[in-house]
């Protein structure tokens, strides 16, 4: 009976930590999205939205473990000096791609559904955008380190650091770090 | 006493290719013909549609595993897919497992992308980096009622 009321009363315990942690990292993305969205709304055009926006990104999205999972398992033959070009590179990309997607003067209408634990440090959260008319299913993937950061998207099932990966994978296949960074360099200088 | 033993040799090799038959039937049923030592592991999906047991895991487009069962979690109504992959891979804790289609229509299968990880999943482990399968039905019905939302705004501009 004892062992009962202390099975029963550490499941409470480790339930009310899951919900706690939870309700922190949906708390932390619904802040981060409000956040960018009013940055986006007070923007002109898409360039200067990718300049104000960067700042705020850059402390709730974890772009190093981002960038590492992007490159996959070619990541560990990257030097210090490269993975930090890379991480930069990478950041400069995804900011500027995803603000050319956003109109000045439109607010995205966002809801957000219960948010899911696939593993202890990690929550997904799903939620559905209306933007100019059409609706997104996007989850927005995040992992406590140390402190909750996103670390990836997935955008109608679509994710975006395995998307970056199969790229990323066939560049380090033919020409190793160097042929990834290059590759980067190339996307972040052509126009949008 | 000669013929009995020749019919006895015949019934005997009849019953053993029957038994082979149905081993075979079984083993390509369940998809568990894999050469080698295999373990288990578990990868999380929003949507399973179109996979079944016995779909092939692939990595790098070579045969790595097969599926050995799906079920539901009932806590959050997702997709628990099991995966008996072989022993001689190792992967990454970050790897990743995507539901794929050959071709447009064709079958479903798991692509198993490894990841950056110095750390190695355990057998009886799960991913949790999971893309599931795209519903094309439901991006198309998208595609058509966004098209019909965009008309609308063209019609009355603000």
């Amino acid at each position: 009976m004892r062992s009962l009321s202390l099975i029963l009363a550490s499941f409470a315990l480790a339930h009310g930590h899951l919900s706690a942690s939870t309700l922190e990292a949906e708390k932390f993305l619904k802040k981060a999205v409000t956040e960018v969205a009013q940055i986006a709304d007070h923007s002109q055009n898409s360039s200067a939205l990718a300049a104000s926006v960067r700042p705020v990104l850059m402390n709730v999205i974890s772009f190093e473990l981002m960038t590492r999972r992007a490159v996959g398992p070619g990541w560990r033959e990257f030097t210090e000096a490269q993975k930090k070009e890379a991480t930069d590179l990478f950041a400069t990309l995804i900011i500027r791609t995803y603000s050319s997607k956003f109109t000045p003067g439109e607010f995205p209408e966002i809801t957000y559904k219960p948010a899911i634990v696939p593993a202890p440090g990690r929550v997904e959260i799903p939620t559905r955008i209306l933007y100019r008319g059409s609706q997104y299913e996007v989850i927005y993937r995040q992992e406590d380190s140390v402190a909750w950061r996103i670390t990836d998207v997935v955008i109608e099932g679509v994710s975006l650091i395995a998307t970056y990966r199969t790229q990323f994978d066939s560049q380090f296949k033919q020409g190793g770090a160097p042929a990834v960074i290059s590759a980067l360099k190339k996307s972040v200088a052509t126009p949008q | 006493m000669k013929n009995t033993k020749l019919e006895l040799s015949v019934g005997l090799f009849v019953v053993l290719g029957i038994a082979a038959i149905i081993y075979l039937t079984i083993q390509v049923g369940t998809g568990s013909m894999l050469s080698g030592d295999t373990y288990l592991i578990e990868s999380r999906f929003a949507n399973a549609g179109g996979l079944h047991s016995g779909s092939t895991v692939l990595l790098a487009g070579v045969t790595v595993g097969r599926v050995e069962g799906i079920r539901m979690e009932s806590s959050d109504y997702s997709a628990i897919v099991t995966l008996r992959v072989l022993s001689t891979l190792r992967l990454p804790t970050d790897s990743m497992a995507s539901i794929k289609t050959t071709g447009l229509i064709g079958d479903k299968f798991v692509s198993l992308s490894p990841g950056a990880d110095d750390t190695y999943l355990e057998p009886g482990s799960r991913i949790t980096l999971t893309e599931s399968a795209v519903d094309l039905e439901s991006l198309i019905g998208k595609m058509a009622f966004g098209s019909v939302e965009k008309e609308k705004a063209q019609q009355d501009p603000k």
